[in-house]
């Protein structure tokens, strides 16, 4: 009942809506531009600051937002559930997050326990890749949401 | 990469990006058809919310979804929870859908019990 009052108050809201709407934006941007970074320095594309410091200073960066983006996603969600769950763009966007989250599993299963030294494996830095290409989808097929 | 690098590189995006996110920026009339549309029905359901209020109407067993603002300026046009109910006589005038199967529109006025509400005021057609 709680949750529910919230909802309707965020459905009817001139302020709370685009706050909440600004937040995961900005939750998105930062977990986003983060894995984006990570990727890039695992597949050696940015040299110029030291591998192991930067990926767990973005590691960290992704652990405090990540939740932020499924919090302030959710009560979006929540005000129109029956109209996103049909959306395609929102389907899409789901389905991506799912193999953003596998993607993100089989990663670890590849790099092991790398050292400061070591390069990573091919498997690894296919998946770095690949996570690049599944984020921004998860992006575009996210703003797609209000266009379909 | 310098300060000014970053500010030149910025504005090469822009000018690259600017005439493809036009037609979006429109968010909501980009998908709709140039020439005016009246439907008339009856509301089967109303939605006055974020992140913009929607109407879906009965048409001879179709129903349309008809689009209209968002909520604070929906109920500047003076409709509110109480103008229109499930079941009253509906016309709506605006875009509809370039595509023409596709049931749905952009209502720029809508009147129901003969009262006119102007949810696009600089939209609505002058005759």
């Amino acid at each position: 009942m709680e949750r529910l009052r919230a909802v309707n108050a965020l459905k009817g809201s001139y302020y709370a809506y685009p706050l909440v709407n600004a937040l995961h934006i900005l939750a998105i941007g930062t977990l986003v531009g983060a894995v984006l970074l990570m990727d890039l320095r695992i597949l050696g594309v940015v040299r110029s600051v030291a591998r192991e410091p930067l990926l767990h200073l973005l590691r960290e960066a992704v652990a405090l937002i990540f939740p932020v983006a499924v919090v302030t996603g959710l009560a979006l969600f929540s005000i129109r559930a029956q109209e996103y769950a049909t959306n395609p763009a929102f389907i899409a966007k789901m389905a991506l997050l799912v193999l953003a989250g596998v993607n993100f599993w089989a990663f670890q299963r590849f790099a092991g326990s790398e050292s400061d030294a070591d390069a990573y494996s091919t498997a690894a830095r296919l998946s770095a890749a690949l996570s690049i290409v599944l984020w921004v989808s998860v992006l575009v097929a996210g703003r797609f949401i209000g266009f379909i | 990469m310098s300060i000014q690098t970053s500010i030149r590189r910025t504005c090469l995006a822009l000018a690259l990006l600017l005439p493809a996110s036009a037609a979006l920026a429109h968010h909501g009339w980009s998908w709709t058809d140039d020439g005016f549309f009246e439907l008339e029905g009856v509301v089967a359901a109303i939605y006055l919310g974020n992140p913009h209020a929607t109407m879906d109407v009965d048409v001879e067993g179709e129903t349309w979804r008809v689009e209209l603002a968002p909520p604070r300026q929906t109920e500047r046009s003076g409709f509110t929870e109480e103008s229109a109910a499930v079941g009253d006589e509906v016309k709506a005038i605006g875009n509809r859908s370039r595509d023409e199967t596709e049931p749905r529109m952009k209502a720029v006025r809508i009147i129901v019990h003969d009262m006119t509400y102007d949810i696009y005021p600089n939209r609505v057609p002058t005759n």
